[in-house]
């Protein structure tokens, strides 16, 4: 049941998007690309993802936050693991007055910063794909 | 014209009236007038006057009344009192309720112009005032999310694909090569350093740490703050020493921001140290006041130099070129002390040393 695990990177800087990308696609993982929300919404409902790598600061503010909603309210998409790749996290403070620097937009987040380490990169992803597995283990 | 200065006269004689309207012919003025204090506080709500003239000695709702209201109206209104000889002393009291000038009757002509020109001078600089605050406020509002969306991710992208190169390229480059790649990865960790730094200084409102204060216990935080120096110090060979002193108080504050004040300074004095020196850390208690002091046996600090060093992007002049330094650590430092109503003092002899003097009061709740 080893399966190639197929992710998504939400994320609008190609740069950015490339330097993570090959990281992955060395891991062997499959990798699909949005750069925008629209396109990355779009893809999370017509595809199945085993996760999302979601970027906060897009378009015209923090529009990643508005997907992490959205998909908060999806009965499939709730159970997507996200790991939230950012580089404002101490502005977060800004956009959720009173709450902790490292907030809970979903209910199976992880959040690192901008830019992460190849290695830090993969242990993430792997464990939150693993932590996916046991859960859905659980509830079958 | 949209940019005629709108004045208001309010007086009960209509003969003060008519020649302040003569007087001001022929100026670039939009002039309304009112007999009665009540009618004439209804027109400043509509003619939105830049000026008011009032004359103190009225009928009905006295001049220093029209004065108040007009002010609790819009602060930024210029008013000017019109006043008989014997009324100096209610001038000066006007005066003092916030009119910007008198004027004794009776006047010539040109003792009112010049004093309309220097009112109306007043409000364009008082509006000016207020436009530019908001300005300032808002770029700094902005400022925050300019730098770090447009500064930060560029580098942040940079530095992505830059582990990746590194990694990919390991097995086919010289170490030379490698060096070099570290030392661009050294220079861009830096350049995102002083970034965060920026927005420190810019972007958070340190008084806002003042809502999360709980009673901390000081010791385990400087050895906290000292363990982040450390790497430093052993890098510099400069060994960081404590002395604390009998047991001290707790003292209300935020663990993060308090330590990073900490980090700060403890890192300055390693960074202006002499290689094989000591940084000596030290607290102690006299009076619910904790005494923290930071010594270094460094290069110092010149005397005209000392009452600079808390002052924004200030770095050091003496002695050898600081690479990494940018000035802020001090400020931020300084900001989030006073945030913990302490303060901060220096003492320094060049070649010798400098030593750093946190206050600190003590926990409300300690005897």
């Amino acid at each position: 049941m080893n399966q190639q695990k197929k992710l998504l990177i939400i994320d609008d800087d190609p740069d950015f998007v490339e330097g993570i990308k090959s990281i992955l696609d060395a891991a062997n993982y499959s990798v699909d690309v949005a750069y925008n929300p629209k396109d990355g919404l779009n893809a999370l409902q017509t595809m199945n993802y085993d996760m999302l790598l979601l970027d906060i600061m897009m378009g015209r503010g923090a529009e990643g936050i508005m997907i992490a909603r959205k998909m908060r309210k999806d009965a499939k998409l709730r159970e997507l693991p996200v790991l939230i790749i950012t580089g404002i996290r101490e502005q977060m403070a800004f956009l959720f007055p009173g709450e902790p620097v490292h907030p809970r937009f979903v209910e199976v987040d992880e959040l690192v910063e901008k830019p992460v380490e190849p290695q830090f990169l993969l242990d993430k992803v792997s464990a939150l794909l693993q932590a996916a597995e046991a859960r859905k283990g659980k509830a079958g | 014209m949209e940019n005629k200065a709108k004045i208001l006269i309010i007086d009960d004689e209509e003969v003060v009236l008519d020649s302040c309207m003569l007087i001001l012919e022929g100026g670039n003025y939009d002039v309304a007038t009112e007999m009665d204090g009540t009618v004439g506080l209804k027109t400043v709500a509509e003619f939105q006057p830049d000026l008011v003239c009032v004359d103190l000695k009225m009928p009905g709702i006295s001049g220093l009344e029209v004065l108040e209201k007009i002010h609790s109206l819009d602060p930024t209104i210029v008013t000017i009192v019109i006043t008989g000889y014997a009324t100096v002393t209610s001038a000066v009291e006007a005066m003092k309720k916030g009119a910007y000038d008198f004027i004794p009757k009776p006047f010539t002509p040109d003792e009112f112009r010049l004093i309309i020109r220097r009112g109306i001078e007043r409000r364009k600089l008082m509006l000016e005032t207020i436009a530019l605050r908001r300005e300032k406020e808002m770029l700094r509002e902005n400022f925050a999310a300019i730098v770090s969306h447009e500064l930060k991710s560029p580098l942040g992208a940079v530095k992505q694909n830059m582990f990746v190169l590194m990694a990919e390229l390991s097995a086919n480059i010289n170490e030379s090569q490698k060096n070099r790649l570290d030392r661009m990865m050294v220079r861009i960790d830096d350049l995102l350093k002083l970034i965060h730094s920026w927005l420190r200084v810019l972007s958070v409102d340190i008084e806002k740490v003042k809502e999360n204060f709980t009673p901390l216990s000081l010791p385990p935080l400087i050895v906290k703050a000292i363990e982040c120096v450390d790497p430093q110090a052993t890098r510099k060979n400069v060994e960081i020493v404590t002395q604390i002193g009998a047991p001290l108080n707790p003292f209300d504050g935020d663990e993060v921001s308090f330590v990073e004040a900490l980090v700060n300074i403890i890192g300055n004095a390693v960074k202006y140290s002499y290689a094989g020196s000591q940084v000596i850390v030290s607290a102690s208690e006299k009076d619910g006041v904790i005494e923290i002091a930071i010594s270094d046996q460094g290069v110092g600090i010149s005397k005209e130099e000392l009452p600079l060093i808390f002052g924004d992007f200030y770095r050091g002049q003496s002695g050898e070129r600081i690479e990494d330094s940018h000035g802020l650590g001090l400020t931020i430092s300084r900001r989030i002390l006073e945030a913990h109503n302490a303060t901060l003092s220096a003492e320094s002899e060049p070649e010798k040393g400098t030593r750093i003097i946190i206050s600190l009061p003590i926990s409300s709740n300690q005897g």
